[in-house]
């Protein structure tokens, strides 16, 4: 910085010299990316990426023959099985654990509690994050404070799951009860029960005050909000609530351990993270980090679920004590209690307009319930604002502040959205009610304010602290806006016949990012085998997203060849590069530009092959339909030509490998326009949703039918989220749903049609264009339902889930 | 006890303890397109054909079985030469995670069987106690309809004694009966 900008900075600077502060972010955050040539391809250019290849693994999984953890119980005719004893009381001590009825028991091989060798005693978090984590170590593997119905605190290996069942209820557990607290608000309080004691917690999280249960606050501020507020504006004011959900993936956590014949530590298991579990691991049993090995098979879905240590350390405690091959699933009914679920929160919106309908100032703030333990907590509450806020970057005042609560209910963690969703729900509800306050149109309101391209994002920096800003250089809102609208019928809407009917239309935006910014890692690796195919390893994982089929699109690019002539093999620690893994809607931006250039890589050295094959420099060399080919000669030399003669030729052989690691400060958002189509009647506020229309821009979808996919299925969840009570607790904590018959997952009859549409934008940071896909429309059902009901009947929603009971209890009070 | 069962065609006597339910011993025995999502008939990931009707086979103890024939989705169609349905799933995008896939195909075939041209409505209420947590249903929905279309269109073509057009009939030859699905 010269003297010059020094000063400016430091007077507080007049109009010019702030021009110069722009520039000057301008040069860091320049609009023109300088993209690698060939990145930027036009659609009929693409031989393999904006294709819709079939999905990788796909007849293996139609066939049946796909295996996840559990199906390598057949590999091990030695294998042990997993069952936990959990907590029965909210908060207390225990003070005794009778073990000698299961350890009696024939077939219980080996019965663990917290005193036991085999149990690490070091803290840690079960976030699957980066290091240091953002989330502190506040767990123990098995516990003797145990704050929540659900705790664990002893398990058992039996030679089957029914035995290991049986020993689990044969124990018994003498507790010294402590006080408790539920709800977040409460728990603030300074009289309340205290869930952890000052220093207990290692890697304590910034704003922590374990006296009043809060592990973390935040804040942030752009310009000076309480001044917009007390200006000549409206200024209004809402809150709302959201659900507990729950990852609900079909495939249970699943978790088998062993030691193998090179005395190494071997976990199968159904993670997002295979990095960070090894990690965690060598951490947790002090086992040198290279003599564990993570590896991921087909994994039953994750959310975020899977984005966190759940299960592996009791597989490997018990399989070190027993010398056996340990299998762990958890129950249904602890995939509701003692996994993971979305945090609960309350949310205030608070905005200041003028009388012309700018938006002056937006404050938001959350108060979120991390359940017992801290995991994700912070980041995820961070999210609530960092996500939404930006797509009215703008705003010339913005404030974000967060707590996050320790209650005695059960733990939280990283799901789908990851906070986006609870901030959508207030930030595009309170605007929406914002608009039609003051008579104006809430889509063209929207219109008038949203992000665009060229804007310099500053409120990811106000959260992600200094250099944080983005320059948004791909934005399709617009365009999502006019064809959500387009296709549901949004201008043509046509009122029921009957007088207490009223059908209306409710939409949201939403932004999400792409990778965290600054700090993800992905890395990728491929060979030439010597018949011209390849073998990508890459520690990107694919949890059922496709990911193994965008890396292999994207590499067939490049390389020039069939997706069918590369095998992937994603995500085992003792093969495939680090990986941050599959959160954060990373994976294809971060993973995916690791395979590129990786791809890329390799195809250096087949150029040099084919130029040497083909005797002609490298400049006029171009891969494609499986060749290397001149276009001033015509001549052509196929892959397999070339990889047979790297490695059997008559000279300077070698075996042709490229290598691509990716990481960056850039995190594009992408984004979406929802529209939900309604019908409430207002004699009992039951209502039905004719269809759900969502249009995302995702940049270049590398895969649209696997997007369109991700895109529903999001959208379903997002609806979920809308309609139903989550896991609901009873006074205690204690989960009140313990199957799918009693978790509301709207079923195929219970879910709208959802009509996905994607509109191309090309991000020049992103592989080929392409941005995230798989969150954004997580975040949007809940502000567009409760919008439509708004539209429809007048009555407004704000704690989810949107019931008829509520919105009667709403059209009941307007009466009065 | 010891039990018989004729299993993808196979027949096979297995031993089964009396408390053991059906899905255990299939995937006991390497069936493993047997999915077990739930701990018992919330999830329809395990359905299988018993005797050609539709069973979550976590729901039903493995005696009760015995004499039986059993289809797992293994038997409908390989890697290959997948079955319409399964080939529908495929090319509609209709499969993420595949863990609910196989349940679905089983439910989604039967459906075929007994309604060879359903309504969407129809679909959805046939797949209604299939939970599947990656898809939202759209695209399931929409391979079943795609799977219908196909089949009636197999059927007229094989009613001509000619060839579908776009290649070689879809519907695996040497698997024998598929469960309900198939004609034969
Ligand atoms: S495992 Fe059989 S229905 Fe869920
Ligand atoms: S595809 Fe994952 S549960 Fe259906």
């Amino acid at each position: 910085m010269s003297d010059d900008d020094e000063t400016a900075r430091a007077d507080g600077g007049t109009a010019s010299q702030s021009e110069t502060v722009e520039d000057e972010r301008f040069e860091e955050h320049p609009l023109e990316w300088d993209e690698p040539e060939n990145n930027d391809k036009a659609p009929d250019e693409r031989d393999s990426v904006s294709h819709r290849t079939e999905k990788y693994d796909d007849r293996k999984l139609v066939t049946g023959q796909a295996k996840y953890t559990a199906d390598y119980e057949e590999r091990y005719p030695d294998l042990a099985y997993a069952a936990v004893v959990r907590s029965e009381i909210p908060h207390g001590r225990v003070t005794d654990i009778d073990t000698s009825a299961a350890e009696a028991m024939d077939g219980v091989e080996a019965v663990l509690t917290p005193e036991s060798d085999a149990v690490p005693d070091a803290k840690y978090t079960s976030a699957g994050q980066s290091y240091p984590e953002p989330s502190p170590w506040d767990m123990r593997v098995l516990n003797e404070h145990v704050r929540y119905i659900g705790d664990p605190i002893a398990a058992v290996a039996a030679d089957d799951r029914t035995t290991a069942s049986a020993a689990v209820e044969a124990i018994e557990v003498s507790y010294e009860e402590y006080d408790y607290v539920t709800d977040p608000e409460d728990a603030f309080g300074e009289d309340a029960p205290q869930l952890f004691e000052g220093g207990e917690v290692e890697n304590e999280i910034v704003g922590h005050d374990y006296d009043r249960n809060r592990m973390a606050h935040i804040e942030g501020e752009l310009g000076d909000v309480d001044a917009a507020l007390d200006g000549e504006t409206h200024v209004h004011e809402t809150e709302w609530e959201t659900i507990r959900q729950s990852h609900a993936n079909v495939e249970k956590h699943t978790s088998l351990a062993y030691t193998n014949e090179d005395d190494r530590h071997v976990l199968i298991t159904s993670t997002q993270v295979p990095n960070h579990t090894r990690r965690q691991l060598a951490h947790l049993f002090d086992i040198p980090i290279r003599d564990i090995r993570v590896t991921k098979p087909r994994v039953g879905g994750g959310f975020g679920g899977k984005q966190a240590m759940v299960v592996e350390p009791i597989p490997l405690a018990l399989s070190l004590a027993t010398d056996r091959p340990v299998l762990y699933e958890a129950s249904r009914e602890e995939e509701f209690y003692a996994m993971r679920s979305r945090h609960p929160m309350k949310v205030k919106a608070k905005t200041a307009v003028t009388d012309d309908g700018d938006i002056e100032a937006i404050d938001i703030y959350a108060l979120s319930n991390t359940g017992a333990y801290g995991s994700h907590g912070m980041t995820v509450a961070g999210n609530v604002g960092s996500k939404p806020l930006p797509l009215y970057s703008k705003v010339p005042n913005v404030h974000f502040e967060a707590d996050i609560v320790h209650t005695n209910t059960p733990q939280t963690g990283a799901m789908r959205g990851y906070g986006a969703p609870q901030g959508t729900l207030a930030l595009e509800g309170h605007l929406d009610e914002v608009a039609r306050d003051l008579g104006l149109d809430p889509v063209e309101f929207r219109r008038r304010h949203h992000m665009e391209v060229g804007d310099l994002d500053e409120i990811a920096g106000m959260m992600g602290g200094e250099g944080a800003e983005r320059r948004i250089r791909s934005c399709g809102l617009d365009e999502c806006i006019e064809r959500g609208k387009d296709a549901i019928g949004y201008d043509d809407l046509e009122q029921p016949a009957a007088d207490h009917l009223h059908r209306g239309i409710g939409m949201a935006l939403s932004a999400q990012g792409t990778g965290v910014a600054g700090d993800e890692l992905g890395a990728a690796q491929i060979m030439m085998n010597e018949d011209g195919s390849f073998h990508l390893q890459v520690g990107g994982v694919d949890i059922g997203t496709g990911a193994d089929t965008a890396f292999l699109q994207i590499a067939a690019e490049v390389l020039g060849c069939d997706e069918a002539d590369i095998v992937v093999k994603s995500a085992d620690t003792d093969v495939t590069p680090f990986d941050y893994g599959a959160y954060a809607s990373s994976t294809t931006y971060i993973s995916g530009m690791a395979v590129k250039k990786a791809a890329e890589d390799a195809k250096e050295r087949i150029l040099d092959w084919g130029s040497k094959l083909l005797d002609e420099p490298t400049e006029n060399l171009k891969t494609g339909d499986g060749t290397v080919y001149s276009e001033t000669s015509g001549d052509s030399v196929t892959l397999e030509d070339i990889g047979y003669e790297a490695v059997y030729g008559d000279d300077e052989r070698e075996h042709i490998l490229g290598k691509g690691t990716h990481c960056t400060e850039e995190s594009p958002p992408p984004f979406a326009a929802q529209f939900a189509d309604v019908t409430v009647d207002e004699t009992t506020g039951e209502f039905e949703v004719h269809e759900l229309v969502v249009a995302v821009d995702c940049g270049v979808a590398i895969n649209p039918g696997m997007a369109e996919g991700q895109i529903e299925g999001a959208n379903h969840m997002s609806y979920e989220m809308a309609v139903s009570e989550g896991i609901t607790l009873d006074d205690e904590g204690r989960a009140e749903v313990a199957d799918f018959d009693e978790y509301g997952l709207p079923s195929a009859t219970e879910t709208p049609p959802i009509e996905s549409i994607l509109v191309e934008t090309h991000e020049p940071t992103g592989p080929f264009g392409a941005k995230s896909v798989a969150e954004v429309p997580t975040n949007t059902v809940p502000p567009a339902l409760s919008n439509a009901v708004r539209d429809a009947i007048g009555v407004r929603v704000r704690e989810m889930p949107i019931t008829a009971e509520k919105i009667k209890a709403r059209l009941d009070e307007r009466k009065d | 006890m010891d039990i018989e069962l004729t299993i993808n065609g196979e027949r096979t006597r297995v031993e089964a303890g009396s408390a053991e339910d059906l899905a255990t011993v299939l995937r006991q025995h390497g069936y493993i397109g047997v999915k077990c999502g739930c701990d018992g008939g919330a999830c329809g990931a395990s359905k299988v054909f018993v005797d050609g009707e539709v069973r979550m086979a976590c729901g039903m103890a493995a005696a009760d079985a015995d004499g039986s024939e059993i289809q797992t989705v293994a038997a409908l169609g390989t890697q290959d030469d997948l079955h319409p349905v399964q080939q529908a799933f495929v090319d509609n995008f209709a499969v993420q995670c595949g863990f609910c896939i196989p349940g679905m195909i089983i439910q989604a075939v039967a459906l075929l069987d007994s309604n060879p041209d359903p309504t969407e409505r129809e679909v959805r209420e046939a797949l209604d106690d299939n939970i599947c947590r990656c898809t939202g249903y759209q695209k399931p929905v929409e391979a079943v309809l795609d799977a219908a279309e196909r089949m009636q269109g197999e059927q007229s073509v094989a009613a001509d004694g000619g060839r579908s057009v776009d290649g070689p009939p879809r519907r695996a030859e040497s698997t024998g009966c598929c469960g309900g699905g198939c004609d034969e």
